[in-house]
């Protein structure tokens, strides 16, 4: 399999956290279990690793942002570690979003350059059909309270000459840089509250573990 | 579950209701946070209305609503982390993500549409073709009258249009993945097919000519009230409010995965005329979605119209000329 492990990075996640008490494989994933025992997840355990993939987890699944992965128990010179390499269709798509956002605002500047051509042409019918609109009054009772009378808009067309566009494309590019922030704070939060449910989860002793030892 | 009859109609037998203002939740905490959260909301919809009345010209215009509004989404974000409704709405990092991605699509991809085809071109045509002077008079009313009446105008159209989205297959289809949202958080109101979202943006409210603060203020009535129908936040709100304002209860109700409470509640911003048609159910609900609380990812999101559209017309043709198709999902509209 093709591997690009810088460029992976950005929808990939590696660490590992260290079990505080010696713990087997079994004991380490059926601790994990209430964590993939949700809706839209399938995962399998053989020997030392588990295997999950999820498909449209619920908004509240703790895992919701990682989409697939594997977790390995690993005994290393007498202490435990659980080691886990996740991948986020999430974190990927959020990295490529401001792409699609900068093509909508070019999108937004070609349509604009091209309707200003379209309209440069067609200036000479435009001149004819200029009313001076009607001068617009506030009523009495907001002249009385204060509210600022409106502006003669027959002034106002003198200045907007400059005619605005029709599509701004500043909100493409806010938006593009919006993505590219929000993807920033996902890959560093979603990986530290991943690693802390997980030693949460570990830390927890199951209900079998916790039930008494019944006398044989 | 046995529900509660609300009128002709049983609420609440599919998933859980709570029907009346009785048994709701209220603000827990001292009396600063019982404070806050009990006169936010009127606050906020009275200091709209004063900027909006006193503003000079120069400082009454869209960019300045556009970056209030930015501004207050801001602030109910981190109310909704201070005191949130339900903690099973909590925002998470991809809700967030998924939310801003329908949001910038809105402000983007269909604001460009729109442009073309939406009320704004739609008006303007039909404003040619009658003599609209005849309306002028409106624009000798008092503010905050044209002001209050641009928004109820603006929100019967949605009412209808939304009520018709929930009673007529082809357009339930436009906003059925609205309805697979699991949780109500303050950008939800964005997610759903790029369809809907044009649809539910058509307004009657611009067919007069009303004055250009009079459009501001109603478009301030809509940001501090209608912004509140998906927030996770508690209020203690006033009973005269819930009482005109459609509020998060009425919402989450509408929202609810029971099949009958997802038919009330239609209107955005003016509850009263949920009251007037006869469809208005007062509580709330937690318990949200479609087929059990499935989430429904964007790709899906935006094929899930025409996917559906399509297995139902090929159903109903091969139906029609005696072929039957065993096992076809029939996907059932909410009507």
């Amino acid at each position: 399999m093709l591997r690009l492990p810088v460029i992976e990075r950005i929808w990939r996640v590696r660490g590992e956290v260290a079990l505080d008490h010696p713990l087997s494989a079994a004991e380490a994933f059926a601790r994990l279990d209430p964590l993939f025992a949700t809706a839209g997840t399938h995962y399998a355990v053989e020997g030392e690793r588990l295997t999950y993939t999820k498909r449209n987890p619920s908004a509240q699944d703790k895992l919701a942002t990682f989409t697939s992965g594997t977790l390995d128990v690993v005994q290393d010179r007498g202490r435990a570690r659980l080691a886990f390499d996740l991948s986020s269709t999430a974190l990927l798509l959020c990295f490529l979003a401001p792409l699609l956002f900068l093509a909508f605002g070019q999108i937004a500047e070609t349509v604009n350059a091209w309707e200003k051509a379209g309209a440069e042409t067609s200036e000479a019918d435009k001149d004819e059909d200029e009313k001076p609109k009607p001068v617009r009054k506030l009523n009495p009772i907001d002249e009385m309270l204060g509210a600022p009378a409106p502006e003669d808009p027959n002034a106002k067309k003198d200045k907007d000459e400059e005619e605005e566009e029709r599509h701004s494309p500043v909100e493409a590019y806010v938006l593009a840089g919006l993505f590219f922030v929000i993807y920033l704070v996902g890959r560093v939060l979603e990986p530290w509250l991943v690693k802390r449910r997980l030693r949460a989860a570990l830390a927890r002793p199951t209900e079998r573990e916790r039930a008494p030892a019944t006398p044989a | 579950m046995s529900g509660t009859r609300v009128g002709k109609r049983i609420i609440g037998a599919d998933a859980p209701v709570i029907v009346g203002w009785e048994n709701i939740g209220r603000v827990e905490g001292g009396p600063i946070k019982q404070f806050v959260f009990t006169w936010f909301q009127p606050v906020m919809l009275f200091a709209a209305i004063l900027f909006w009345y006193y503003a000079p010209n120069w400082l009454a215009v869209a960019s300045t609503a556009i970056a209030i509004r930015l501004s207050f989404t801001v602030l109910l974000l981190a109310l909704e982390w201070v005191n949130p409704r339900y903690r099973s709405w909590q925002l998470t990092w991809k809700e967030f993500a998924t939310d801003v991605f329908y949001v910038g699509l809105g402000m983007t991809f269909i604001g460009m549409i729109e442009s073309y085809i939406g009320d704004g071109a739609i008006i303007a045509a039909v404003q040619g073709a009658f003599d609209w002077d005849k309306f002028s008079w409106f624009t000798g009313l008092p503010l905050l009258l044209q002001a209050v009446l641009i928004s109820m105008i603006f929100d019967l159209g949605q009412y209808w249009m939304h009520r018709g989205m929930h009673n007529w297959y082809p357009l339930w289809l436009t906003h059925a993945p609205h309805h697979y949202i699991t949780q109500l958080n303050i950008n939800k109101g964005a997610v759903g097919n790029p369809v809907e979202l044009f649809l539910i943006g058509l307004g009657i409210g611009g067919f007069f000519d009303f004055l250009p603060r009079a459009f501001l203020l109603a478009g301030a009535i809509g940001m501090t009230v209608s912004v509140y129908q998906h927030i996770n936040v508690r209020f203690n709100t006033p009973r005269w409010w819930r009482f005109i304002f459609n509020t998060v209860e009425h919402h989450s109700v509408h929202h609810s995965q029971d099949y009958e409470a997802t038919r009330s509640n239609y209107s955005g911003t003016w509850i009263i005329w949920d009251r007037i048609f006869g469809t208005c159910v007062d509580g709330e609900a937690e318990v949200l979605g479609m087929e059990g609380g499935r989430r429904m990812d964007i790709g899906e999101t935006m094929v899930f119209p025409f996917r559906e559209g399509y297995r139902s017309a090929r159903a109903q043709i091969r139906r029609r000329f005696g072929h039957s198709e065993p096992g076809a999902r029939q996907l059932e509209p909410a009507e």
